[in-house]
């Protein structure tokens, strides 16, 4: 069809070009040359549409799947094909980076090389550079040695405060046992005295007791000697 | 048929169909002579609409449109509203690299009544470049002509190797 098509294109162009030899408009027709070249033009752009309608055509024909399965795989495509867009930007940009200052490097050499007034002050500028970065990297060792001796010195004293908290505990334990201690004595001290309260007041009810016996019984103390030293005795320590 | 379809038709040799759908008449033919003014190798025929859809009645005259272009007149805002109406009686299929979106009147900042994000948001919606041109300026009349044209032959199959849905990727922002 496409070759018949073709041929009628062919004819077509020539009855167009005998008829357009005595008018000539400019730009509303093409007068087109019937050779070689033109139908090599024609052939392609057949062969780009075919393409194109075979393309729509194959889309066209779905598989008769269910529709929510197609769906997902489709989405979970579409996800993954969003992830490699953004992991190849980020290489691009990664690439363009590097690039660039590839060339700068290669147009600062250059720069160097060619001329000695200019490279003057560039020479200079790189020279403050290096050293500048010797000296940061200088002083960002000092910096880690200093970062190191300050976290020594800070788990130092975290153990110093944990065996001084251990202390502490011990000695409180120790005051906590040496009040129960007395506590406990002084407590045994007051069953003690009570009980010697008691037994004073006991022995003074019988001491006062005897005195109301001898004396109440009218007996003549004072010619005895022993009921004298009783009495006399009683009378010292109540 | 209310709504237009890419594939439907088989197309004419060396022919190129442009559809150019935009309230403002006399803009259209400015366009439209500018394009036809240019320097190419096949034949161009150029469509003018106010709206979609289509009278169904010349259906059978009318060949394969290839590109679709929406004008829209930045200091009109029934323009917007209009290609609004239009696009939906255009097929899903359509909007893979065959539909193209002008902005024209863009040379004058001060009457500006439509906003941009609100078409740049219909650039996105429908994956569909956007376009910026001052249609009363010759040059700038000019340098769109061409690549509308340019954007014609890719849309047509005319240039082998580049299909319409890949350009239109080329020309998506890489944001």
């Amino acid at each position: 069809m496409a070759a018949r098509e073709l041929a009628a294109a062919v004819a077509a162009a020539q009855q167009q070009r005998e008829k357009d030899k005595d008018k000539d408009k400019d730009g509303d027709q093409v007068v087109a040359a019937v050779d070689g070249l033109y139908l090599l033009r024609l052939r392609e752009q057949i062969k780009q549409q075919f393409l194109e309608y075979s393309a729509v055509a194959d889309a066209g024909t779905p598989a008769a799947a269910d529709d929510a399965a197609r769906e997902m795989s489709v989405l979970n495509a579409i996800e993954d094909c969003k992830k490699d867009i953004e992991k190849e930007k980020a290489s691009f940009w990664n690439k363009t980076l590097a690039l660039q200052r590839i060339q700068l490097m290669a147009a600062v050499r250059d720069q160097m090389k060619l001329n000695d007034n200019d490279s003057q002050l560039l020479l200079k500028t790189l020279q403050d550079i290096v050293r500048l970065s010797q000296a940061v990297v200088a002083y960002q060792q000092q910096a880690r040695v200093k970062e190191q001796k300050v976290t020594d010195i800070k788990r130092q004293r975290l153990l110093l405060k944990e065996v001084g908290r251990q202390k502490l505990m011990q000695i409180h334990d120790m005051n906590k046992l040496k009040e129960e201690q007395t506590t406990g004595k002084m407590k045994m001290l007051e069953e003690m005295h009570n009980d010697y309260k008691k037994e004073k007041n006991l022995t003074t009810v019988i001491q006062n007791l005897f005195q109301a016996i001898i004396i109440g019984s009218r007996v003549n103390w004072a010619e005895d000697p022993y009921l004298k030293a009783i009495v006399l005795q009683l009378e010292k320590n109540i | 048929m209310a709504v237009l379809r890419p594939f439907d038709k088989l197309p004419v040799l060396n022919t190129a169909s442009l559809l150019l759908v935009g309230s403002d008449q006399r803009l259209q033919q400015e366009l439209a002579q500018a394009i036809v003014k240019e320097k190419k190798s096949s034949n161009i025929s150029i469509h003018l609409a106010t709206s979609l859809p289509l009278s169904s009645e010349r259906d059978h005259l009318r060949p394969r449109i290839d590109l679709i272009v929406f004008m829209i007149d930045i200091k009109n805002k029934y323009s917007l509203k209009n290609v609004k109406a239009s696009l939906a009686h255009v097929a899903a299929s359509f909007f893979l690299g065959k539909v193209c979106f002008l902005v024209t009147g863009v040379g004058r900042v001060n009457y500006c009544s439509v906003e941009i994000n609100s078409i740049w948001k219909l650039g996105e919606v429908y994956c569909s470049p956007v376009l910026f041109c001052e249609l009363e300026l010759e040059g700038i009349r000019v340098a769109t002509a061409q690549r509308l044209l340019r954007m014609l032959q890719i849309c047509a199959g005319h240039v082998p190797g580049v299909s319409a849905l890949s350009f239109s990727f080329l020309l998506r922002s890489s944001n």
